[in-house]
């Protein structure tokens, strides 16, 4: 499988070519155009799906019941997909291990990768900003990733700090916990940063350079009220 | 008629994409409505209805308004134009072809352009966009825009697009709307109730598809719940 990343980064979409009997899985509603020589099939459960569980897991987590596998039935087929919301499309190679994703930003990956919900903590999902739920990806093969905003690479060796609502993707070889910005709470409260994700261990962090709540809060005011 | 080509550049694509137009004196130009965003003094606009009032009609049906700016140089000078949305802005120059244009799709053309509505019938209503849309014939230069990005597909074989992503194709390809193919009929009515791919474009033929990158509905969607609430005393 080919990628390219296209119209980055307010409009990207993912443009993957595939061989013949090769098989991407993505979230439902993802493809905007392909060559016709696909087969389709949505399920919940099948290949790297992980049954009716997960199917509601990966709800819980911002995601569709329901994925999209194509399969290329000759080869040059071109497949091209993208998020709904305006922001970049990123490529992550996962080569054993896992990948923990933000529930809504995971858009398509691979045959060789699951794709499940995880629970990261109530604790956690009240105070992150982030939802209950998170997606993992585990195995080997490409994983395709969107975000609200461009996106950027954090290599972490230690600790690092991200404010709530801007992660979209960690590798699980990190951990994180919600806490203060610094000493004092009212600092934390006053510099407009409220709570902050502490990152600690070696690892790969994906952040995005907008929060979607914040640029809701922002337009909502000025909307009429439903 | 042949026309000399417009002297055109698309600045700042593709995100927030800007037409910028010299004109010689003398020189027109035609846009939709408020498509203007800044000109030199020495180019007159004036607001008209285009080829009279059925064809104007015609246009209200494809989503464009029934007006069309006319702008005169009576002087050379620099024309700027920008569509409503933020997203990118396509040049297209006809050669006596004809291009078809989605609802809210067209910009603006140069003279030697006909812009006109086709009926499209039950094809167009399943597209999701309307039942009519816009045909482009003529020789001159089109402007169409679209949100989010652009993408030029060449079609040789066979290319499905998602219906909501069309924003014009040219008419040497065929094409019919139907539900994506190689579901089964149990996955279909999942794909089709569950939102998402459930209805595409199949385009046949030799030429060329312009998809856009997102679409407006996701977005709207996604800004509903921070609307406020309406208080129940009011």
């Amino acid at each position: 499988m080919q990628a390219e990343i296209l119209a980055r980064p307010a409009a990207s979409v993912a443009k993957l070519t595939l061989q013949r009997g090769e098989t991407v899985v993505c979230e439902v509603g993802a493809m905007l155009a392909m060559s016709s020589g696909f087969s389709v099939q949505t399920s919940a459960g099948r290949k790297g799906g992980g049954g009716f569980w997960a199917g509601v897991r990966r709800m819980m987590a911002g995601e569709n019941f329901f994925l999209n596998h194509f399969t290329a039935t000759a080869s040059g087929q071109d497949l091209i997909l993208g998020p709904g919301l305006c922001g970049d499309v990123m490529h992550h190679r996962l080569t054993g291990g896992s990948l923990i994703v933000q529930g809504s930003s995971w858009l398509a990956s691979g045959p060789g990768v699951d794709i499940d919900g995880t629970f990261q903590g109530v604790s956690k999902a009240l105070f992150s900003g982030e939802s209950v739920f998170w997606v993992k990806c585990t195995g080997v093969g490409d994983v395709f990733l969107s975000s609200f905003g461009a996106i950027y690479e954090v290599p972490i060796d230690g600790t690092h700090i991200v404010d709530s609502g801007h992660i979209v993707a960690f590798e699980d070889t990190l951990q994180f916990e919600v806490g203060k910005l610094g000493d004092s709470w009212l600092q934390s409260y006053l510099s407009g940063e409220g709570l902050v994700c502490h990152f600690r261990g070696t690892g790969k962090l994906y952040c995005q350079s907008h929060n979607p709540p914040s640029f809701g809060k922002l337009l909502g005011p000025m909307l009429y009220p439903r | 008629m042949t026309t000399t080509a417009t002297d055109f550049e698309i600045l700042t694509r593709p995100d927030f994409a800007l037409l910028r137009v010299r004109l010689r004196s003398g020189q027109k130009f035609f846009s939709e409505p408020s498509a203007m965003a800044s000109m030199d003094p020495g180019i007159a606009l004036k607001a008209a209805l285009k080829g009279g009032v059925l064809g104007s009609m015609g246009r209200m049906f494809a989503g464009e308004s029934m007006i069309t700016s006319t702008y005169t140089a009576k002087q050379a000078g620099e024309l700027m134009l920008a569509p409503g949305a933020a997203g990118d802005i396509v040049h297209y120059r006809l050669r006596g072809g004809r291009l078809m244009v989605q609802r809210g799709g067209y910009l603006a053309n140069s003279e030697g352009v006909n812009v006109s509505a086709k009926w499209e019938g039950a094809r167009g209503f399943f597209a999701g966009q309307g039942l009519v849309l816009l045909q482009v014939s003529g020789e001159g230069d089109l402007f169409f825009n679209a949100y989010g990005a652009v993408l030029a597909l060449d079609v040789t074989s066979d290319m499905l697009v998602d219906t909501g992503y069309v924003v014009a194709f040219e008419d040497t390809l065929q094409y019919q709307v139907s539900v994506l193919p190689g579901l089964g009929v149990g996955a279909r009515a999942k794909s089709f109730f569950f939102g998402g791919e459930g209805l595409v474009v199949r385009f046949s033929g030799q030429g060329r598809v312009w998809v856009q990158t997102r679409t407006v509905n996701p977005f709207l969607s996604w800004v509903y719940p921070y609307r406020p609430q309406k208080q129940r005393n009011q």
